[in-house]
């Protein structure tokens, strides 16, 4: 019998046997293999368009004569950045990410922890709070839209029943109302997915550390913040990186609804950069605005992890 | 032994590279030859209309049928995104073979080299062309493309609501406040940035219904007292809540069909529309009673794509459908509307819709809504115009300074 060890001696082949070759699977360039697919998806739908779209930022480039471009610096640039609307379209950028950021995780957290308390039904109401996030993004703009339609929306009959109602009914098309209202449908898709990464979070609290804090004395706050908050709070920090980087580039659900209107009134980066490719048909300005929508992104990414690294070392609390 | 493994590596990966090229190109294709047979691409929103789009297409099959080596198919885009997905398929070099464009995105397709000239495909003496709308087929001496439906603007009118039509504006401002009670409005008009270019034909007809014009022709007009009193005239009804106030098109058409809108200012597609929506609607037509008897137009030309394979069996639909009995068919299909050749409206479809002869008596005073002289341009125009005629109608400024806003935005886009 031929013994094979683990380790030192060399193998052996038992006899009658063909000599097998050595497997690719074992060899230095496994972990690339795997990771080619992968990284050739990115390089070709992610990292070439980036580099596309970096060039064209820096050019004129029409649209309906692509091939006819010319390099023209940094005039993209300094035309946006000279355009009072611009200024107004960043700003509502980021009164529409920081409010989607806020309340989608506020009210996922406040979900969360009572869908973490035992009570009948439990179950049930853990499933139906996930259905927003299961509907694609453009049945809900359908279904916010007629809900808000000036003539038959169910929410204009609502609020003209408690004396709420906007004149005419037509919330979409009121520069006032538009924003508040596709942030508010936003965040009712957003909040099911906070809400379930939160409860998993919770539902990873060691349940002593709680029974420790209450036999101290501690009240709910106290407790929440002494042991649960700890917890959770990478899990909030991820989250808030990912509803940035999502409410960043959400398009779909602000183009049906409003198309950026009324009088730009909801109009963010990415709806201006649409417009600016497809109705004006400049590609050169709708990649500059792009540019500045990845350098926040950047900016956001390198700041978050910069709070995390302070964080771990206890510098920030 | 290792080097040959590698190579036979590197073929399999080729080969493998190869097939998913082959199979992605196969999918960006439009059309092409199979079995001998050249299949095209005619894409125009109308196939999406419900009472018309259905017609059509048998209208198409008859073609197809008259035909052994080309076939046609349709491809229904709808109307708001139509020009916006058209156009960008055709500036990358692909796009249907056919299409049915509306005036503002056949100019700017045109001006950008996009359409194919129509001279070698069909010589245009043969035909009887209605000269009003075709002369602006013709770009510089070259023919671009070929009316496939022209389409006055006239004043619909529910008949049970309104016994006798306004003549005059103030006429019709009084009818459209005595109607508008509860859920009835007395009349409708698109106001939403949403729907920029219906909002576009729409103030056409209160600009040119009060004296006014985008342009002379060499300059921008867009903040000249005749326009600032007609966009007034629009801006009036709107503060006077005559209209259903954030209503699209489709939801204040349907209204208009159920005999809760009294009036609207559309074209003569819209009868086949209306009709489609409640047979039993008790609607008639007049003219638009404004001060000047001039009105926008819905001239839809059919172009053959520059970037198409089959440009001279799309020629071959075109002369198809330029054939008399073709025409009158597709006259039939598209209800009040025009088509390119002079055709005789049968007795038996005068009886069906008496008020045909008004839409065919608006032709000589009604134009394209195109911004003359600046026609390329037009789609930027509609966007900077709608946009401050919007903000005006939302109280964010006054019109006048909205119409001088978009005069000066709008003369540094054309400079």
């Amino acid at each position: 019998m031929t013994v094979v060890e683990q380790t030192g001696a060399p193998k052996t082949t038992p006899p009658g046997r063909p000599r097998r070759r050595p497997s690719p699977l074992g060899s230095k360039w496994t972990p690339y293999l795997f990771l080619a697919p992968a990284a050739l998806f990115i390089l070709v739908f992610q990292a070439v368009p980036l580099v596309q779209e970096v060039y064209l930022s820096f050019t004129r480039t029409r649209l309906l004569n692509p091939t006819r471009s010319e390099w023209v610096g940094l005039d993209n640039f300094n035309r946006i950045f000279g355009d009072p609307e611009f200024h107004r379209t960043l700003l509502i950028t980021i009164i529409y990410v920081i409010t989607c950021v806020v309340v989608a995780i506020g009210a996922g957290l406040v979900v969360a922890l009572l869908l973490n308390r035992k009570f009948r039904g439990r179950g049930v109401a853990r499933a139906l709070v996930t259905v927003p996030w299961a509907a694609p993004g453009i049945a809900v703009a359908l279904i916010a839209t007629w809900m808000l339609n000036a003539q038959y929306g169910i929410v204009n009959r609502f609020l003209d029943a408690v004396g709420l109602g906007v004149p005419g009914g037509a919330i979409l098309d009121s520069s006032r109302y538009a924003l508040p209202a596709v942030l508010a449908t936003t965040i009712w898709q957003l909040f099911p997915f906070t809400s379930v990464v939160l409860l998993s979070a919770l539902q990873s609290v060691p349940q002593e550390l709680n029974e420790a804090a209450t036999v101290d004395g501690a009240g709910r706050w106290a407790t929440f913040r002494a042991v649960t908050w700890q917890v959770i709070k990478p899990t909030v920090g991820l989250l808030a990186l990912l509803m940035t980087i999502w409410s960043l580039r959400r398009f779909e659900l602000i183009w049906l609804m409003t198309k950026g209107g009324p009088v730009g009134a909801t109009e963010t980066l990415v709806i201006d950069l649409y417009s600016q490719a497809f109705d004006s048909k400049e590609l050169g300005s709708a990649a500059a605005i792009g540019m500045v929508g990845v350098v926040i992104s950047l900016i956001v990414i390198i700041g978050s992890r910069l709070v995390a690294r302070a964080v771990e070392k206890g510098d920030v609390r | 032994m290792g080097n040959h493994r590698a190579l036979f590596g590197i073929a399999r990966a080729t080969c493998a590279l190869g097939l998913v090229a082959t199979l992605l190109t196969g999918c960006g294709s439009d059309g092409g030859s199979g079995d001998g047979v050249t299949k095209l691409t005619f894409a125009a929103s109308t196939f999406g209309d419900p009472g018309r789009g259905p017609l059509l297409t048998k209208w198409l099959d008859e073609f197809n049928q008259s035909q052994t080596k080309i076939q046609v198919s349709a491809a229904a885009v709808p109307y708001p995104t139509f020009g916006q997905t058209v156009l960008t398929q055709m500036g990358s070099g692909k796009g249907p073979d056919l299409v049915r464009f509306d005036m503002p995105e056949f100019e700017a397709a045109s001006d950008a080299g996009l359409v194919a000239p129509l001279d070698k495909v069909i010589d245009a003496s043969k035909y009887d062309l209605l000269k009003q709308p075709d002369q602006f087929m013709v770009h510089d001496g070259v023919r671009h493309g070929v009316i496939f439906e022209a389409s006055n603007y006239a004043m619909f009118y529910n008949a049970d609501l309104i016994p006798t039509p306004p003549t005059t504006y103030e006429q019709f401002t009084a009818t459209a406040k005595s109607l508008t009670k509860g859920d009835v409005f007395g009349l409708a008009f698109r106001q939403t940035e949403a729907e920029e270019a219906g909002v576009w034909q729409d103030i056409f007809n209160y600009v040119y219904g009060f004296g006014g014009a985008w342009s002379d022709g060499k300059n921008l007009t867009i903040n000249s007292p005749e326009n600032l009193k007609g966009l007034q005239a629009f801006k009036d009804l709107y503060d006077a809540n005559v209209i259903p106030r954030g209503a699209d098109a489709a939801t204040f058409r349907r209204m208009f069909a159920e005999g809760k809108v009294g009036m609207e200012l559309n074209n003569g597609g819209y009868v086949t529309a209306t009709r489609g929506q409640n047979a039993k609607l008790n609607f008639n037509v007049a003219p638009i009673p404004f001060p000047v008897r001039k009105q926008g137009t819905i001239l839809a030309p059919i172009v053959i794509n520059e970037a198409s394979e089959g440009k001279d069996e799309a020629g071959t639909f075109i002369k198809w459908a330029l054939e008399p009995q073709n025409q009158v068919k597709l006259q039939e299909i598209l209800g009040a509307s025009s088509v390119a050749t002079t055709t005789q409206r049968s007795a038996e479809k005068l009886k069906e819709t008496p008020f045909l002869p008004v839409f065919d008596g608006l032709t000589d005073t009604s134009l394209p809504q195109i911004v003359l002289g600046f026609e390329a341009k037009t789609p930027d125009i509609r966007k900077v115009v709608v946009q401050n005629v919007i903000a005006a109608l939302q109280g964010k400024t006054d019109l006048k300074s909205a119409l001088d806003r978009a005069q000066q935005q709008a003369t540094e886009l054309v400079r």
